[in-house]
């Protein structure tokens, strides 16, 4: 007893594209030939080095704690400026995200200029601005908190204003239709919807500011970065796992911190 | 003229007051909501906290609005376009840098997370793994390069070695959440069948996580290529290199080349990707610009209808 | 509080839309201040849009509409938010603010009237808060004041929105199917409220409808609408199977009536 359909089926033609996976793989391989070739991949230098590196990583799984109390002052500014800035580019965020958003802004030329602009601003990286502001401020947390808030800005007007785009305009539409002004509709009907969001968004970017701040000291901007830069140069590594491990623990409290704390907001 | 009668409609309960003769209902006091104003005290009281207690001079923030206009002048009129080869070719520098650790990164993690997928290997395997995703994940790049340091010294191969070890991390995590959230159904059929559990895994968990994969693959790419900026920063070479070296003998005019070009290539690489995922996940080539103008003029029409009320479901 | 309503003026009122569609065609009708007034006709045939080109939510392409004293022609801007502050508008989707409370929903009917700086900070006047707690008052759910928009039912967000309307202490009452969305006991509830306001504040109402008998009952004048021309314009009560022949192109069936038996509540 044969398992078959009709004899005499035509059957069909098994799709030959074995040949787009052949093409796609040769590109593959082409680019990574061509980025090893370009960033000097040395596999010797590994190879030679890795007796350093061995050494390297016993001593940083030795933190010398001693070493702590000179790191508080570096560990509280990194807190210090990741909490101004999110307040800050949270107060600030607030009615660039409404302009930036077609549910709430009618203004379509006024719309498209802010939105340009905050997709410029979302695509420098934070440390770049931490650079600049060094250069232009001087060393120290000022810069890191300028830097920071104009990095959060580009993130957090996106994130809101398209939680914006997504809410239901029916208070909205009432509240015009009564002869409120946009400003007021938007401040009355809109900004209550979207608030669970942006308090999220906000948590978000303390979480994302602490992460930052524990390095754009490597560039002067403060925090335990500083640090870091200071210890990396004499290669006391004792000292600078003390450090990273601070800088683990902190990542981990918040994240623990952050998940709890959205969890009570979703309810 | 208010209301005086009190009709039982079946969805309120007038409350019941003193004298017969009133039966109005009591207007509600305003709740206090004591817990959430709470919170706000805590938190305006640890932000002015971080205000009063860092310390920092703000007489600086005075001067600030005018050496704004003054750099950004010196940065963009006119940016140094001279340069602007070399500018590319730092760029490609850092792709490639990003390429080659992303690579490595997936190469590497993509094993671990398989083994670190819940229902293909027992808890005493999966849970060190997992610890050491998120180890790898909360350490930032820019750590883990300074940390190569003596390895390698501090160049472009760094930078690409750091990418791969901070995106095994993510990648890693991603990974086994996209197989632990595949459809049950083609697991079942396979290992019914007789499969063993490298073919289970082949084509019941990978088929069905396959798009998925690509696609954070590709977000992770994107995420490297600006993570490949910031090492340059602290020296690893590409455009970050380019930046610092002329941020700190303040060649502005290159500088804002540079910056203009670094958010050009950014804002290019997202919509590449966007496309490269629509690819994927919807089966067509698509601009994410274009998909995006596209629903607007269907948003558009469809919502002058709305407003004046002629759809098909009136 | 003794308010009194504002006549509605159509003189040769045409609505054309962008895509050349017709929405109104050749709209004369006058309403008199404090008239109860119903509109029903097939979906499609114009009643949305004659109901709100009264408050400028749509434009109108040619003739005048007079609310009042008040011309509608060529007003934008600040003119036509007073206008609007004059006319409330009760919706079939309710539009209600869901994430906030049922006192601010009702507040929203003052916008108008309050400073900018007093909206940013929801600082809201003695007399506004306690002109909304009569509003709501007035439709009986004044106990439900403090709470959430969403955690009441269609039937009871319905009211808190005619009481938004009547916190404008408007002149005119809109209202474009305001039964849409609820049960028959729900809708004539509702209906019953609107006659009352009517009844007691003498403000003008006009009603957006789609089933015929909550028209005849409710309205003291029914308009029907068909291909957005006026086709029977007069007492409900006078309207018979010709006058139904006009509006629908049909005679009357069974889905233009609400359902006669109580619907199970679940």
């Amino acid at each position: 007893m044969t398992v078959a359909g009709a004899v005499g089926d035509v059957r069909p033609t098994k799709p030959r594209t074995w040949w787009k996976a052949v093409v796609v793989l040769a590109v593959i391989a082409g680019i990574t030939v061509w980025s090893s070739i370009a960033i000097g991949v040395d596999v010797a230098a590994i190879a030679e080095n890795a007796h350093n590196a061995a050494n390297t990583l016993i001593q940083l799984m030795q933190p010398d704690y001693s070493f702590f109390p000179q790191t508080v002052p570096a560990l509280l500014q990194t807190v210090q400026m990741a909490i101004i800035a999110t307040a800050v580019s949270v107060v600030i965020a607030l009615p660039v995200s409404f302009w930036a958003s077609r549910a709430t802004n009618p203004n379509s030329a006024a719309l498209g200029i802010v939105r340009f602009i905050m997709n410029v601003v979302r695509s420098v990286p934070d440390l770049l601005y931490a650079s600049l502001f060094v250069t232009v401020v001087g060393t120290g947390a000022l810069s890191g908190i300028f830097a920071l808030v104009l990095f959060n800005l580009g993130i957090l007007v996106k994130l809101v204003s398209e939680a914006l785009d997504g809410l239901d305009r029916g208070g909205q539409e009432a509240a015009l239709a009564s002869g409120a002004s946009w400003f007021k509709a938007n401040r009355q009907a809109m900004l209550p919807e979207v608030a669970p969001v942006y308090i999220s968004q906000a948590i978000y970017v303390l979480e994302l500011n602490i992460r930052a701040s524990t390095v754009i000291g490597l560039v002067g901007a403060g925090g335990l970065g500083m640090l870091i830069d200071q210890v990396r140069t004499f290669y006391q590594y004792h000292y600078l796992s003390l450090v990273i491990l601070e800088i683990l623990v902190i990542v981990v409290l918040l994240e623990l911190l952050s998940s709890f704390a959205r969890r009570r907001l979703i309810k | 003229m208010t209301a005086v009668t009190t009709r039982q409609t079946g969805t309120e309960r007038p409350s019941s007051t003193g004298p017969a003769a009133s039966r109005a209902p009591q207007r509600p006091s305003k709740p206090l909501h004591l817990g959430t104003k709470l919170i706000w005290v805590v938190v305006t009281i640890v932000v002015i906290a971080a205000f009063w207690s860092i310390d920092i001079s703000w007489d600086a923030l005075l001067t600030l609005p005018q050496k704004l206009v003054h750099y950004l002048g010196l940065m963009f009129l006119p940016p140094a376009w001279s340069k602007l080869p070399d500018a590319l070719g730092a760029t490609m520098l850092s792709v490639a840098m990003a390429w080659f650790g992303t690579l490595l990164g997936i190469i590497i993690s993509f094993p671990l997370s398989l083994l670190a997928t819940r229902g293909l290997t027992p808890a005493v395997v999966r849970w060190p793994l997992r610890g050491v995703f998120a180890v790898l994940r909360a350490v930032p790049e820019v750590v883990i390069a300074v940390l190569m340091l003596s390895v390698t010294g501090l160049t472009a191969f760094t930078g690409a070695l750091a990418i791969a070890i901070g995106s095994i991390g993510t990648l890693g995590k991603w990974g086994y959440e996209s197989f632990e959230s595949v459809d049950r159904g083609p697991i079942e059929a396979a290992t019914a069948a007789g499969a063993s559990r490298l073919q289970v895994m082949r084509w019941g968990v990978w088929t069905s996580a396959k798009p998925d994969v690509y696609a954070f693959w590709l977000y992770r790419f994107e995420i490297s290529v600006r993570a490949s900026a910031i090492l340059g920063l602290i020296g690893a070479g590409g455009i970050g290199k380019m930046l610092v070296d002329n941020i700190q003998f303040r060649v502005w005019d290159v500088v804002g080349m540079l910056m203009i070009v670094v958010v050009v290539v950014t804002m290019i690489i997202d919509q590449l990707s966007g496309m490269v995922r629509h690819r994927i996940i919807e089966g067509r080539w698509e601009l994410p610009i274009v998909t995006a103008l596209r629903r607007r003029s269907v948003k558009r029409a469809r919502s002058e209808s709305v407003d004046l009320k002629i759809t098909a479901d009136d | 509080m003794n308010q009194s309503g504002a006549g509605i003026r159509f003189e040769h009122v045409g609505v054309t839309y962008p895509n050349g569609y017709s929405g109104l065609r050749e709209v004369n009708l006058e309403i008199a201040a404090g008239e109860m007034v119903a509109v029903v006709g097939l979906s499609g045939a114009g009643k949305s849009t004659l109901v709100r080109t009264i408050n400028g939510l749509v434009p109108i392409t040619s003739g005048e509409i007079t609310v009042g004293d008040v011309g509608l022609h060529g007003l934008r801007g600040a003119p036509l938010r007073h206008l609007r502050s004059e006319v409330g508008m009760v919706f079939q989707s309710f539009n209600l603010a869901k994430r906030t409370t049922v006192l601010n929903n009702v507040l929203m009917g003052r916008l108008h009237g309050t400073s900018a700086w007093r909206t940013l900070l929801a600082a809201w006047k003695k007399d506004d808060i306690e002109l909304a707690m009569q509003a709501l008052e007035r439709v009986e759910i004044v106990q439900k004041a403090y709470a959430n928009a969403s955690e009441l039912s269609g039937g009871q967000q319905q009211r808190v929105a005619i009481a938004r309307a009547l916190a404008q202490r408007p002149k005119v009452i809109l209202a474009d199917e305001p039964t849409a969305s609820l049960d028959p006991p729900t809708s004539h509830v509702v209906m019953r409220d609107l006659q009352r306001i009517n009844a007691e504040l003498g403000i003008t109402v006009v009603v957006n409808l789609h089933f015929l008998d909550l028209a005849r009952r409710y309205g003291q004048r029914l308009i029907g609408l068909r291909a957005g021309e006026i086709v029977y314009d007069g007492q409900g009560t006078d309207a018979d199977e010709s006058v139904f022949e006009a509006i629908y192109g049909r005679s009357l069936t069974a889905e233009d009536v609400l359902p006669s038996q109580p619907v199970e509540l679940s």
